[in-house]
C-alpha cells in the first residue's frame, strides 16, 4: 500500500470511530438507523462473499441471521455465556446450520438459490415449533444487552454502533484476505471453468462449502449482534425475508463484486429509504427503493462502487 | 504407471468405450488415434474422472482410482488438457499456473512456474489475462503448462495440436518433447495427424467404436488392415 491510500484509510477509520459518534451520537434516531444499516451491510457483505467468491446466489441468508440470533440469545439466557462470547457462538451456530444446507451445493444457479430458500423456511418452522427452547411464536424478550466495558456502555446506541462497525470492518478484512489468497484465486477460476479447476487438483465442493460456512458465520454473527441490540426475538422477525432481500438489494446497489460496495450500498439504501422516502410516503416507500435499484442496474450493472471508481480514474487521468 | 483393465463407459444405450485394456509405462509416450467418435475423449474423461466407467478398473501408480474424484486424481499425478482449451478464466497466465501448482502439487514454487512458462514460450504473457489475451496456439501451450504445474507423472493430451498450422505443429511437438525430457513425464496423446503422431510416439494405440483394434509401433499400426479400414471404410491391400 502506498502512502496516500493508507492515509485515506486512517482518516476514514478516525471519522468512523470518533467523528460519527461525536457529531451524530446525540441524534438517537439517526444512530439507530445507522446501526440497522450497518447490520444489513454486514449481511450484504456475507451474501456478496458467497456470490462473488463461491459463485452462489442465496435467497436464504435470513436463516443464518435468525439461527445466529437465536443461538446467541439462548447461549446467554440459558447457559449464562457472556454476551460478547455469545456472538461467536451465534456465528458458529449459523455455520452449523449451513452444513445442513451443504447437500444443496451440488445444485447450481436458481436451483441452489431456491433450495436455500426452502431450507431457510425449515429453520423458521423449528424456531416456531420448538416451544420449550424458543418459546415459539411468543418469542424471547429481555435478551441481555451488551455490557459496559472499559468505561464504554456498549448497550447504548453509540456503543452498539461501535460494535457493529467493528464487526463489519473485521468481516471486510477477512473477505479481503480470503480473496487475495490462493483459495481466492481458485474460487475466482471456478466461476467460469469449474471442470478445468478440478482437473488441476482443486476440490471445488470443499472450497464452495468453506465459503458457505464463512458467509453463514458472518450472517449469524450479525443476527446475534442484532438480538442483543434490540433485546427481543420472535421467529417471524428473526427469520423475516427482509433479512435476505434488503442485503441483496444493498449488495447489488453498491456493487457485489467489490468488498466495500455491499457496505456502502446498505448504508445508502437503508438511510435514504428510512430518512427520505419514508417521510415522503409513509407506507409502501419501498417502491421508490425498487425503482432506484432498477435504475442502478440499468445505469451500472456492476453497482455504485465500480462506477465511482471509474469516475475517479477518469478524473485523475484528466488532471494528469 | 497407468493400467486400464476392461474399462467400459456407457451413455444410456450407447457403449462409448468397450472393455478397453491398456498399459502406459512410466515416462512413456503413447499415441491414441482413431476416427471421430471412436471414444478417445471419453476414455480420457474416464481416466481423469469426468465420467464414471460402467465396469472395469483404472489403476494409476498402484492404486485403483476408478472411483476417485477428479481433484484427487490430479493430486495423485494425473494431468490432462482439454481439446477446447479451458484457461482458468478471470486469472492471469501466471495465476493459472499458481492455482494448478498450489492445489495439484501442494505448494507454490515460483522458479518452476517461470521455467514452465519459458518452456512453453509464455514468459512474455505471464501477467496477461489468460482467457482473453492469448492466441489459439498460446492457449494450447497454456493447457500444457497448467497441467504440468500440477507436477504430473502422466499427462493426457487431448488433441493439443489440432487446429494448428504445420509449422506451429512442429514447434509444438518439439516443445512437448522438451517437456517430456525435462520432467520425465509420461504422455498419452490423442492426435489425428498421422505424421505428427508417428514422429512423436514410439507406440500407438488405435481405438474404433470404443474398442482397441491395434497396438504397436506407428509403422505396424498404420499398415494394419483393420486400422486402414476404420479410417477409409475400405480394407487395405
Amino acid at each position: 500500500m502506498t502512502d496516500r491510500p493508507r492515509l485515506v484509510l486512517i482518516g476514514l477509520l478516525i471519522a468512523l470511530y470518533a467523528g460519527v459518534p461525536m457529531i451524530l451520537g446525540g441524534n438517537l434516531y439517526l444512530m439507530s438507523n445507522i446501526v440497522a444499516a450497518l447490520t444489513i451491510g454486514g449481511i450484504a457483505l456475507a451474501w456478496a462473499l458467497l456470490g462473488n467468491l463461491g459463485g452462489m446466489v442465496s435467497f436464504g441468508h435470513a436463516a443464518f441471521f435468525g439461527v445466529g440470533a437465536y443461538v446467541s440469545a439462548l447461549c446467554v439466557m440459558k447457559l449464562g455465556i457472556p454476551v460478547f462470547a455469545a456472538l461467536l457462538f451465534g456465528g458458529i451456530g449459523a455455520a452449523f446450520a449451513s452444513i445442513l444446507i451443504a447437500p444443496a451445493l451440488r445444485l447450481r444457479g436458481p436451483y441452489f438459490a431456491l433450495s436455500v430458500l426452502a431450507y431457510a423456511h425449515i429453520f423458521r418452522i423449528i424456531a416456531t415449533e420448538w416451544k420449550g427452547l424458543t418459546n415459539g411464536s411468543g418469542g424471547l424478550s429481555s435478551i441481555p444487552r451488551f455490557p459496559e466495558l472499559f468505561g464504554v456502555d456498549f448497550g447504548s446506541k453509540v456503543g452498539s454502533y461501535l460494535i457493529v462497525l467493528t464487526l463489519v470492518l473485521l468481516f471486510a478484512g477477512i473477505y479481503h484476505l480470503v480473496r487475495r489468497s490462493d483459495y481466492g484465486l481458485a474460487l475466482r477460476a471456478m466461476h467460469d471453468s469449474e471442470a478445468a479447476t478440478r482437473v488441476v487438483g482443486v476440490n471445488s465442493l470443499v472450497l464452495k462449502a468453506l465459503m458457505l460456512l464463512l458467509s453463514a458465520f458472518m450472517a449469524g454473527v450479525m443476527g446475534a449482534f442484532n438480538a442483543h441490540y434490540i433485546n427481543f426475538l420472535e421467529p417471524d422477525y428473526a427469520f423475516s425475508g427482509l433479512w435476505t432481500t434488503l442485503p441483496i438489494v444493498a449488495a447489488i446497489f453498491g456493487g457485489y463484486r467489490t468488498i466495500v460496495g455491499p457496505i456502502v450500498g446498505a448504508v445508502v439504501v437503508y438511510l435514504v429509504d428510512q430518512l427520505i422516502f419514508k417521510s415522503l410516503i409513509a407506507s409502501g416507500h419501498q417502491i421508490i427503493l425498487g425503482a432506484l435499484l432498477i435504475a442502478m442496474i440499468l445505469w451500472s450493472p456492476g453497482g455504485l462502487l465500480p462506477r465511482m471508481a471509474g469516475f475517479f480514474k477518469r478524473r485523475r487521468h484528466a488532471e494528469a | 504407471m497407468l493400467k486400464l483393465d476392461e474399462v467400459t463407459v456407457r451413455f444410456g444405450g450407447l457403449t462409448a468405450v468397450n472393455r478397453v485394456s491398456l498399459d502406459v509405462a512410466e515416462g512413456g509416450i503413447v499415441g491414441l488415434v482413431g476416427p471421430n467418435g471412436a471414444g478417445k475423449t471419453t476414455l480420457f474423461n474416464a481416466i481423469s474422472g469426468l465420467v464414471n466407467p460402467k465396469s472395469g478398473a483404472i489403476r494409476f501408480a498402484g492404486s485403483d482410482i476408478s472411483r476417485w474424484p477428479q481433484h484427487r486424481r490430479a493430486r495423485a499425478g494425473l494431468g490432462r488438457t482439454f481439446q477446447i482449451p479451458q484457461p482458468l478464466a478471470q486469472l492471469t497466465v501466471r495465476e493459472n499456473l499458481i492455482v494448478a501448482q498450489r492445489f495439484g502439487a501442494g505448494a507454490v514454487e515460483m522458479t518452476r512456474i517461470d521455467e514452465l512458462l519459458a518452456l512453453v514460450n509464455l514468459s512474455g504473457k505471464a501477467d496477461r489475462d489468460a482467457a482473453t489475451a492469448l492466441s489459439l496456439s498460446e492457449l494450447k501451450a497454456l493447457e500444457v503448462a497448467k497441467a504440468m504445474a500440477t507436477n504430473p507423472q502422466l499427462l493426457l493430451l487431448d488433441e493439443v495440436l489440432a487446429g494448428l498450422e504445420s509449422a506451429s505443429k512442429r514447434a509444438f511437438s518439439d516443445m512437448l518433447r522438451k517437456v517430456h525430457e525435462r520432467f520425465r513425464v509420461g504422455l498419452l496423446i490423442i492426435e489425428h495427424d498421422i505424421e505428427t503422431i508417428s514422429a512423436l510416439c514410439p507406440r500407438v494405440v488405435v481405438l474404433n467404436f470404443g474398442e482397441v483394434i491395434a497396438d504397436g509401433t506407428p509403422d505396424q499400426v498404420f499398415r494394419d488392415a483393420r486400422v486402414i479400414e476404420s479410417y477409409t471404410g475400405h480394407g487395405g491391400e
